[in-house]
């Protein structure tokens, strides 16, 4: 277990390191960086000028190595565009985006649990129907898309939710669901699926003989072995949520990590860029990480290996 | 009156092509504290019988009896409720695969315990007391640190040794052991074996054991009832079906047994030419006639054979379904060894 | 039947074996299943709807120039913002109306049915034979080799997709090929990680074995004896990396880093119809439906593909 768990985590640095390079060649690679920022009507003084302000005239791989020392230290240097440092733009915007991902989460789990069991406890019946067609529809939805349907229904025509902008907790609602709904399928069918085999096991048969009630069949025997998966999915699910904050942000216009990332993208603001990639990135990291640990806490048969 | 009395079972499991009669119409008597053996090849129904017995059936098949009473009251009238309350309590079940048959997620203690506090038979304290005395009387040492334990932590035998702690912990009236030693290697399955018929003799307990093994039988079975495509065939004492095999689908099963110093060395193992019917519709005659000795050699008249035989009283507690029980063919049986 | 062959193959010992053989043959016998393969193909609802939808989007796309009604470009701008024809201002000359430059919709949405197919099937071929490539290679080897495609694969789960590509189409100025190009070296994950696993099992099948005790180079061994029997599973994961593909271009349309105007890209023509949203819903529900009904078939057909592949469980 010792050793699993450090070989775990150096992998998790190494991936991590990877990342921090493969964002900031992302935008060296791909063009002169130097003229990108000055805008096409700049002379080449300006060019050349710009190229020496922002270090971008020496190796690239002292750069990164500047850059990284940098990171290290959380300090991701300076906006182009703000007047501060990106350090400080990220943490003004993180705690929209993790409140967001944090409910849009919950949402997806106070749905898909209780949906996937009564599917399978209820196999082929309409409910069952009903779910799968939920979950197949939340699939093929683009999620701006419905972020816009939800805005035109419930902001605009119902006037029950405010259509955009950040502030109170009703600013929330809408994104949370549009964001909530993509990660909703996957769990309800890995959770439906699980809930059939371990319904079919073994196990489950020897409580029945023994007597047991049908809720303690399904919740303490079933459910607990069913679910193990299911909450590894869910730390994953919540990185990609983190990750595809920045579309659902941009709809609700809500002022977190996505949406300052769109706006950076769109200003040429490369240290912001770079540094949300990184940031999101790393946040997956450390989910996946603890879809590790959770697992191993619910299953004996990895926790006492 | 016994314990058990089954008259006219029957089990239907709709499938793709039709019904599949799991179980044909059979009848069963368990005294009190007595051992009967169930044999069978596999899919002959001898399972779907002990999951009948316990309520256990899948939700899509179909049960129906002509009577179906454990210690004089009717199963089938039973509520859920009730059925509920007596299974694990009064009638309990070991299962074929010990591997398998335990949660992985919850410790020794935990599932030997639960079915003791849901029936209501103490609290916490004497529940666990209660495990550690019958893991030590299932011969299982530390009994209770083996309570904190969890399944994956225990071989095959002892994961059995568990089962039958756990089947024993309510003190029941019956046990049903599903091939319970089937899974397990041959020097320990003999441990087992002689850990069942200890334990059944020393509480009382009757026991249900199904097996396909007509080694097994002869050790440990008062009775013995023979299972063949959802029909019980023959059933007599144990002694008796040893010493005078009626059906010939009995004394195919004994010919394939190895018996120590009379099959001679070198010499093939015999083996039953043919596969068992189709179940899925109704089965007309005789079910054994398609690989029956006597129909091959021309010793009976098959026309006889497409009727469909009854379950017949031969001697005593004996009885079989065949129309030619009392005809004695010439395959001789070499008879195994039987222990004391 | 098998049984009765035993007593006709020996009359000479049983003389009323023809008879016999007739009666015992009544006696019915396990039947093989091979129709439920077959009932299966037909039966499966899903599939099937799939199928056809996919297959009218193909035809749509194919000939779009005949089927449209209007030049997808031509801009009548006193004709701006024409309600579709359900709508009572609406008319049968722009059956689902115009948007705000006076652009047929109608003959915008089948040609924009080309866009979203062509980056489908493009992204998820490049990014199949990538991670296809990677999966065998990983699954086959194993040790080291494994290791290390299976540290880019993670690498690559790590990398926040959208971000990255709405960043790379940012810089490289967003076209429909470089969209094809960043989202087929983005999506090959699945590929990568279906394919090794299914190469792991296969990898001691014993034809496997048999073809390297032949002495059967290793490409061949790859390509004739391991790339067939992934083919399957990987037929799924093609269409769900076609959707997949197809909403994340819609995604960097609609964001403005994707495919650039006048190109009738569905996500675009969210994009273009935000601003009308509030009075006039049909600009991004046309083709938001459009989207959803695309992905939706390409999705149940792979999820009926999966079922087909896997007996028995709809999962």
């Amino acid at each position: 277990m010792g050793t699993f768990i450090v070989r775990r985590l150096l992998v998790a640095l190494g991936v991590a390191l990877t990342i921090s390079v493969v964002s900031f060649m992302l935008l060296h690679l791909s063009g002169d960086l130097a003229t990108s920022i000055a805008g096409p009507e700049a002379t080449a003084e300006q060019v050349a000028q710009i190229r020496v302000e922002y270090g971008l005239d020496r190796p690239i791989v002292s750069q990164y190595l500047d850059w990284l020392g940098g990171a290290l230290q959380f300090d991701f240097g300076r906006s182009y565009y703000y007047q501060s440092t990106v350090i400080d733009l990220i943490v003004e915007r993180m705690p929209i985006t993790l409140t967001l991902g944090g409910l849009a989460l919950g949402l997806a789990v106070c749905i898909s649990i209780p949906l996937g069991v009564v599917a399978a406890l209820k196999r082929d019946s309409w409910v069952d129907r009903l779910a799968l067609l939920f979950a197949v529809v939340g699939q093929a939805m683009p999620s701006f898309w419905f972020g816009l349907t939800l805005i035109v229904v419930f902001a605009v025509t119902l006037k029950w939710l405010p259509a955009a902008g950040s502030g109170g907790l009703e600013h929330f609602i809408l994104p949370a669901i549009a964001l909530g709904y993509y990660a909703t399928p996957a769990m309800m069918r890995l959770t439906r699926t699980g809930m059939l085999e371990v319904l079919e096991s073994d196990y489950i048969r020897t409580a029945r003989a023994k007597g047991l009630s049908t809720t303690s069949v399904i919740f303490k025997h079933a459910l607990r072995n069913a679910i193990i998966p299911v909450v590894a999915l869910a730390a994953v699910e919540l990185g990609f949520m983190l990750g595809g904050s920045v579309v659902i942000e941009s709809v609700f216009s809500l002022g977190g990590l996505g949406q300052l990332a769109w706006d950076a993208i769109s200003r040429n603001d490369y240290p912001v860029v770079q540094a949300v990639v990184l940031i999101i990135a790393l946040f997956y990291i450390v989910l996946t990480l603890l879809a590790d640990v959770a697992n191993a806490a619910l299953d004996p048969r990895i926790r006492t290996r | 009156m016994p314990l058990l009395d089954v008259q006219d079972l029957r089990v239907d499991l709709p499938v793709e092509a039709g019904t599949l009669h799991a179980v044909r119409g059979i009848d069963l008597s368990v005294e009190r504290g007595e051992m009967l053996c169930l044999v069978g090849e596999s899919g002959c129904g001898k399972s779907m019988t002990s999951l009948a017995l316990m309520g256990l059936l899948p939700r899509r098949a179909q049960l129906s009896a002509g009577r179906l009473d454990f210690a004089g009251e009717s199963l089938t009238a039973l509520s859920e409720r009730r059925r509920g309350q007596l299974r694990g309590r009064r009638m309990a079940m070991i299962f074929q695969e010990p591997m398998t048959a335990l949660n992985p997620a919850y410790t020794l203690g935990n599932q030997l315990c639960e079915a003791f506090l849901r029936h209501r038979l103490g609290n916490r304290r004497q529940a666990r007391e209660r495990a550690i005395e019958l893991l030590e009387r299932v011969g299982i040492s530390a009994a209770a640190e083996r309570l904190a334990q969890y399944p994956h932590q225990l071989s095959g035998g002892l994961r059995q040794r568990v089962m039958i702690a756990m089947a024993l912990m309510c003190d029941p009236d019956l046990i049903i052991a599903d091939e319970p030693t089937t899974a397990l290697d041959v020097t320990i399955q003999a441990q087992i074996l002689r850990l069942l018929r200890d334990l059944q003799q020393e509480m009382g307990t009757a026991v249900i054991f199904i097996t396909h093994d007509l080694g097994v039988v002869a050790r440990i079975a008062d009775r013995v009832a023979v299972m063949y495509a959802g029909e019980v065939i023959e059933t007599a004492p144990t002694q008796a079906l040893y010493a005078n095999p009626s059906h010939p689908y009995t004394r195919g099963l004994l010919s394939c047994i190895p018996a120590p110093g009379k099959t001679p060395p070198g010499s093939r193992l015999q083996a039953i030419p043919g596969v068992v019917p189709s179940l899925v519709g109704e089965v007309e005659g005789c079910a054994y006639r398609n690989r029956c000795p006597l129909v091959r050699e021309g010793e009976v008249d098959a026309a006889r054979c497409e009727r469909t035989p009854e379950l017949r009283r031969l001697t005593g507690d004996h009885q079989a379904r065949c129309h030619y029980a009392e005809h004695r063919a010439a395959t001789r049986v070499a008879q195994p060894e039987m222990s004391p | 039947m098998t049984v009765s062959t035993s007593t006709t193959s020996r009359p000479s010992r049983a003389p009323a074996a023809g008879g016999r053989a007739r009666a015992l043959g009544e006696l019915p016998l396990p039947r093989p299943a091979w129709s439920r393969v077959t009932r299966k193909m037909f039966g499966h609802r899903g599939l099937a709807i799939g199928l056809v939808c996919v297959g009218l989007a193909v035809l749509v796309a194919l000939f779009a120039p005949l089927l449209a009604p209007h030049d997808p470009y031509f801009q009548d701008i006193s004709n701006r913002m024409v309600p579709p024809v359900w709508h009572d201002k609406g008319s049968w000359t722009h059956v689902l109306g115009t948007d705000k430059l006076g652009r047929d919709y109608l003959s915008r949405l089948i040609y924009g049915t080309r866009i979203s197919l062509t980056i489908g099937l493009v992204a998820a071929l490049i990014s199949g034979v990538i991670g296809t490539t990677l999966g065998v290679l990983a699954g086959y080897f194993g040790g080291r080799v494994d290791a290390f495609i299976s540290y880019i694969i993670t690498t690559r789960l790590a990398m926040p997709v959208v971000l990255v590509a709405l960043a790379l189409a940012s810089l490289t100025g967003g076209s429909l090929t470089t969209v094809i190009v960043l989202l087929g070296l983005l999506l090959w994950d699945r590929f990568a990680v279906v394919s090794r696993s299914v190469t792991q099992q296969l990898r001691d099948a014993e034809y496997v074995y048999a073809a390297r005790t032949l002495g059967c180079s290793l490409p061949y061994i790859l390509v004739r004896e391991i790339l067939p029997n992934i083919a399957g599973a990987l037929i799924v994961v093609i269409t769900l990396e076609m959707a997949h593909a197809i909403l994340l271009e819609a995604t960097l349309s609609f964001l403005g880093m994707g495919v650039q105007p006048p190109l009738p890209s569905w996500g675009l023509m969210v994009a273009e119809g935000k601003a009308y949203m509030f009075f006039q819903p049909w600009v991004i529900a046309i083709p938001g439906v459009a989207l959803f009904v695309l992905v939706l078939a390409i999705n149940l057909l792979g999820d009926g593909l999966r079922d087909l592949n896997a007996p028995g469980g709809r999962n």
